[in-house]
């Protein structure tokens, strides 16, 4: 966008400013800055990132061979104990690695690299904003996190449900009475709450901050309808956010007081509903997915357009596909409960609404490829990486269709289908994003390139194992084969191996990955201001690499003839 | 640290401690929430209290230092705007899961496939051994007290903006006051309560709602309260007086839930039903 | 018309149905007759009820023709463009960004077959959720029909328990009970040595064949939720403390069907099975003879035994 934006922005910036760049630790912790804020989320998410996938490891090496083979052995190294005890405490520390293993990759690992770091970094760039709006909430918003993390991890060696059973292990969806002190008495379920509160004031607080910077920053002549598709997928999130978060605050509000203060919300014997807790939990948890993938969308939109040299198709629709796909995410959570035992005229509704959802998806995946239709493609690794993520997006798109409808959901509902389907939409869809972000944005948030070989062979071998992991997952679904299950039918070996054999694929692909990012860092291979060519047209590209510390100290002016 | 140099009107935050040390107290006080609640010891809580509240304070300071050297530029104030809005609009959202959780029990009373709730309540809502508030008593008239405390408040903003210090001040004391009345009339009606938070369904969504909106009285009438001593002081000007129109929205923001929670919990809630006097 | 047209459309996901799980069949020669997960099985387990005959005529015939074209379209198309407009062979870039028409197409078609996928989905949701009445006809493998399996009303209530971490069944109207617990290895390597690991219990639920069977779900009231699912039969409902759910089924065949609890309830969720043994109604008159004074071994001593 926007290519004849005025340079000098950029030539003045970085004196002006360089020597009243603070500098050490206060650089960072202090920070009011929102590239030096991006960059910590995506530092933070990396972390968090690396934690909750050493988790998902283990779990895929239990379930390579039917029986228990790792966790009993975890447990007795634990808690020094053995036999069926040993055996007990395995068990449960299994649901509570699938439980941390979710809670981690939603809150710390995606939400903060995509809204956090990315939407940080390049949405104030990309509408030509000198920062955002309020620099000091922005850091909060950061620094809230690690107290959120450090909840969640508290949590882990907590009591759950006894003295050799630490941990909450009742699911990402905390239902009570499980989630309640029924289900685990012990301190570890209220580090998970309060670790949840933590971390959605965090998400709300940025999310005010992205909705009025995109509102109010725009650089002049830059309309919301010229606006770049990535702040338009931002801002759609940041609503879902404000919007949907404090209704899971209120939700594990009540749960929290049901535990500690015996009220009686989801306590059906003193007139309360476990089911309550659903409708609430969900009437979040659905927009909350959106919030995971929205932002990606924005991101492939730009890197599909940049290396196919190719203005993107059918702008508007592409952004009031993003609005109507947000909007229309608010009323359809109940998908998530057809088996609670929902009358069949609410289960027929949640049928029809669920399934509009496709329309404007479709509308963004066809518009992708109708961007690429007639350009002059080069197939970069941030290309490689959303071409990536528009076909495995797809993939798990269609498999939400099937869900969708009740009746098919009855034989696929919490089976490892379900599991394959979120995967493909988040694990290989809003990751894929947030890799192909990274090695998009890479060279210009840090100022140097990375080897375009080791990051082709990321995607590759990651494409490869990803793949492996979860397309068996299918099958085993239909199967039958239920999720969180710690030990499974001898019949669902094979595929089982299968997933497991995938995931040590995946955990090759992340070391190059470390070792691509390392490799980048030490060679200091100078990228340029704009490494992608005449493709990339939005306004980071008009800056140094990495921008000055403050950018657009003149504000950039946009043509009024050249949008998006 | 001196100014950048900037050819716009943003204002570029100087680095702050607060955003880190209220992080780091809140997590304190997470942590002293759990340990009071598993009754190890409340002292851990209030240490990250007084955290929390020293940096709010430290941090709306320099806010308020900021606005004083003309940082808040038009645009700024826009900002601001929108950030207030948003924030209400999220608090709305707190409000909308709490009112969700009263209708939950108030239209499914009778839903025959929950037998144990319906063996709980009678099928009744409000269920049986519940009595109600005479709607018309004390909660009528805490209901004018948040609509004069409207329109006083309405009376300080206008005062405010034709200049009449006298009337602002008075304005701000008279919402302040009704303001404290409105927690002290609530308090009462609490203690004399024909049902507890506790082991019912219907005391547990009575108490959450009008507890949350209690405490958002509470945090209203502060700082409205702040917004006096800053009046007292000298501060706000016809022109400029974000603080002041903040403090205003969030108690309207707070009047307009006052409403539905007596429309919806207290008026309807007690349609036909025996009443506790 | 409309009634031509859903017989083409139904007769047109036979031969879907047909096509597609080709190799399935081939897996199910072998003695496929247990209500159970074969080995690398990668399809619906095997339908013995009405129910699950919809859902598989559904899945197999409609939605999995449906998302496979989709995915192989988009597929194409990725290949396509790289193929074709890779910046060697199309060095210079269209400039299009809008097309109407196009636009249109790829709105409106999607609807249509989301229409098209809703029209049997609902018929499937309702058929589930409906307990027979001995009136109304249900799809079975026709989706496209208006209904046309009979389904007696039902003569038997079953109330199943969710218990941490084991089933209580209950026959309501005979006003007995069992309880079912999973079989550990000692036990099932010693009693019943054919029925697979994990799913065999010690107790199973008996009913007879060829008859609608209510299932009332719940949980114990001061118990977690669970979920009561038999994939076979294509039925999969919450077991919530409190509330109490219901389904049916009505099972064509005999033999042992299993199913596995399928709502995260804690430590042992993975090791409460359910195993449904479908009897003839002779048999399950003798049974349940045998049954009336509540010893349910001495009632299942007059089934033949089941290794």
């Amino acid at each position: 966008m926007a290519d004849t934006a005025h340079l000098e922005a950029h030539a003045t910036g970085h004196d002006a400013s360089s020597h009243h760049e603070p500098t050490g630790w206060r650089r960072w912790v202090y920070s009011t800055n929102h590239k030096d804020i991006g960059v910590m989320y995506l530092v933070f998410a990396i972390f968090a990132g690396v934690i909750g996938g050493l988790l998902s490891g283990v779990m895929r090496m239990e379930l390579q061979e039917p029986g228990i083979q790792i966790f009993h052995g975890l447990a007795a190294m634990v808690y020094g104990i053995e036999g069926g005890e040993a055996l007990d405490a395995g068990k449960h520390m299994y649901n509570v690695f699938t439980t941390a293993h979710a809670l981690i990759m939603i809150f710390f690992v995606v939400m903060p690299a995509t809204m956090g770091g990315f939407a940080n970094y390049f949405a104030p760039l990309m509408i030509g904003a000198p920062d955002t709006a309020f620099p000091r909430i922005n850091n909060i918003a950061f620094w809230l996190l690690p107290p959120a993390f450090i909840l969640l991890m508290l949590s882990l060696f907590f009591e759950g449900t006894g003295p050799t059973a630490l941990g909450f292990g009742g699911g990402w969806t905390i239902y009570p009475p499980l989630s309640s002190t029924v289900g685990h008495p012990g301190p570890a379920m209220d580090f998970a709450i309060l670790s949840l509160h933590v971390a959605g004031i965090s998400s709300i607080l940025g999310a005010i901050n992205l909705i009025t910077t995109i509102f109010n920053m725009r650089a002049p002549g830059m309309t919301l309808h010229k606006m770049p598709l990535f702040a338009w997928s931002v801002l759609v999130t940041a609503f879902l956010l404000v919007l949907a978060l404090p209704v899971l605050a209120g939700g594990i509000t009540m749960l929290l007081t049901d535990r500690n203060f015996d009220t009686a919300f989801f306590k059906p014997a003193e007139g309360g509903d476990p089911v309550l807790f659903q409708h609430l939990f969900w009437f979040f948890g659905h927009p909350e997915v959106y919030i995971m993938i929205l932002p990606g969308f924005g991101i492939v939109s730009h890197i599909v357009s940049t290396f196919s040299r190719k203005p993107i198709f059918g702008y508007m629709a592409m952004a009031y596909a993003m609005v109507a796909i947000g909007f229309v995410g608010f009323v359809v959570w109940a998908h998530h409960m057809y088996t609670t035992g929902l009358s069949l005229d609410v289960q027929r509704y949640f049928v029809a609404a669920t399934m509009v959802i496709a329309v404007p998806t479709g509308v963004k995946i066809f518009s992708w490829i109708a961007t690429m239709w007639g350009g002059s493609i080069t197939f970069k690794s941030p290309m490689l990486w959303a071409i990536g993520f528009i076909f495995l997006f797809t993939v798990g798109g269609v498999t939400g269709v099937v869900l969708a409808n009740a009746g098919a959901d009855r034989a696929l509902h919490d089976t490892y289908y379900v599991v394959a389907h979120f995967h493909y939409v988040l694990s290989l869809g809003a990751v894929f994003s947030i890799f192909a972000a990274w090695y998009y944005w890479y060279p210009k948030m840090f100022g140097y390139m990375y080897n375009e070989f080791l990051a082709q062979l990321h995607f590759w071998v990651m494409f490869v194992g990803v793949n492996l992991i979860f397309f068996p997952q299918h099958f085993l679904g239909l199967a039958g084969m239920p999720r969180r299950y710690i030990d499974y039918p001898d019949a669902f070996g094979f595929f089982n191996r299968i997933s497991s054999i995938g995931y040590y694929i995946t955990f090759a692909a992340m070391l190059i990955f470390f070792y691509a990012t390392w490799e980048a860092s030490r060679k200091k291979r100078p990228a340029g201001d704009n490494p992608w060519g005449e493709g990339a047209t939005t306004l980071e590209w008009t800056l140094s690499s990495p921008p000055p510390f403050h950018q657009f100290t003149t504000l950039p002016k946009i043509d009024s003839t050249n949008a998006h | 640290m001196a100014a950048i140099a900037k050819n716009h009107d943003y204002h570029m935050v100087e680095p702050s401690p607060w955003p880190f040390v209220m992080s780091a107290a809140v997590l304190v006080m997470a942590i002293g929430a759990i340990s009071w609640m598993h009754e190890w010891t409340p002292w851990i809580f209030f240490v990250g209290l007084a955290g929390v509240l020293y940096t709010m304070y430290a941090w709306w300071s320099d806010v308020i230092k900021e606005a004083n050297q003309g940082d808040h530029t038009p645009v700024v104030q826009m900002h601001h705007r929108y950030g207030m809005m948003l924030f209400i609009a999220s608090e709305v959202m707190v409000f909308f899961g709490f009112f969700w959780a009263y209708f939950d029990g108030f239209f499914r009373l009778d839903d025959v496939e929950q037998y144990a709730r319906v063996a709980a309540t009678s099928g009744m809502w409000p269920p049986t051994g519940v009595e109600l508030f005479d709607p018309f008593h004390l909660p009528l008239f805490n209901t004018l007290l948040l609509l004069t405390s409207g329109t006083t408040v309405t009376w300080a903003h206008h005062a405010l903006l034709e200049g009449d210090r006298e009337g602002l001040k008075w304005g701000l004391v008279l919402t302040v006051l009704l303001g404290a009345l409105f927690t002290g009339v609530q308090a009462l009606e609490y203690s004399e309560a024909g049902f507890a938070f506790s082991h019912n369904m219907y005391g547990a969504t009575f108490f959450m709602a009008t507890g949350l909106h209690g405490f958002h009285v509470l945090i209203g009438t502060i700082f409205l309260l702040v917004c006096l001593i800053r009046a007292l002081r000298g501060d706000f000007t016809p022109e400029r007086h974000l603080g002041f129109e903040f403090a205003a929205w969030y108690w309207h923001f707070v009047d307009v839930v006052w409403l539905f929670l007596f429309a919806s919990i207290y008026v309807w809630g007690s349609w036909g039903v025996a009443i506790h006097h | 018309m409309t009634g031509q047209f859903l017989k083409k459309m139904g007769a047109l996901s036979a031969a879907a149905m047909a096509l597609m799980p080709a190799l399935a069949a081939a897996q199910e020669e072998t003695g496929y007759t247990a209500g159970h997960p074969l080995p690398g099985q990668f399809h619906l387990q095997r339908s013995v009820t009405p129910i699950m005959d919809s859902i598989t005529a559904f899945h197999d015939g409609i939605l999995m023709w449906t998302i496979s074209l989709i995915v192989l379209f988009v597929l194409a198309l990725l290949l396509w463009i790289a193929f074709r407009f890779n910046a060697k062979r199309n060095p210079v870039p269209a400039g299009f960004t809008h097309n109407t028409l196009v636009e249109i197409v790829w709105t409106v078609l999607p609807v249509v077959i989301l229409i098209v996928i809703a029209i049997p989905s609902f018929g499937v949701l309702s058929d589930q959720l409906t307990t027979p009445d001995g009136e109304r006809k249900y799809l079975g493998s026709n989706i496209f029909s208006f209904g046309e399996v009979e389904v007696p009303a039902p003569e038997l209530t079953i109330k199943a328990t969710g218990q941490q971490w084991y089933w209580d069944y209950e026959y309501v109207d005979q006003g007995v009970a069992l309880t079912s617990l999973i079989l550990d290895e000692e036990d099932r390597t010693a009693t019943k040595p054919g029925q697979p690991r994990l799913l065999a219990v010690d107790n199973e639920l008996v009913v007879p064949v060829d008859t609608t069977v209510r299932v009332q779900v719940t949980a114990d009231p001061l118990g977690v939720i669970h979920a009561f699912a038999v994939p076979s039969f294509g039925i999969k409902i919450d077991a919530v403390p409190g509330r109490l759910n219901e389904t049916w089924f009505n099972a064509r065949e005999t033999g042992i069907y299993y199913g596995q609890c399928s709502e995260l309830c804690g430590r042992d969720h993975a090791f409460m099975p359910i195993a449904v043994r479908v009897v003839t109604k002779e048999e399950f008159a003798a049974f349940m003879a045998a049954f009336e004074g509540g010893d349910y071994a001495a009632a299942s001593a007059t089934l033949a035994a089941v290794q």
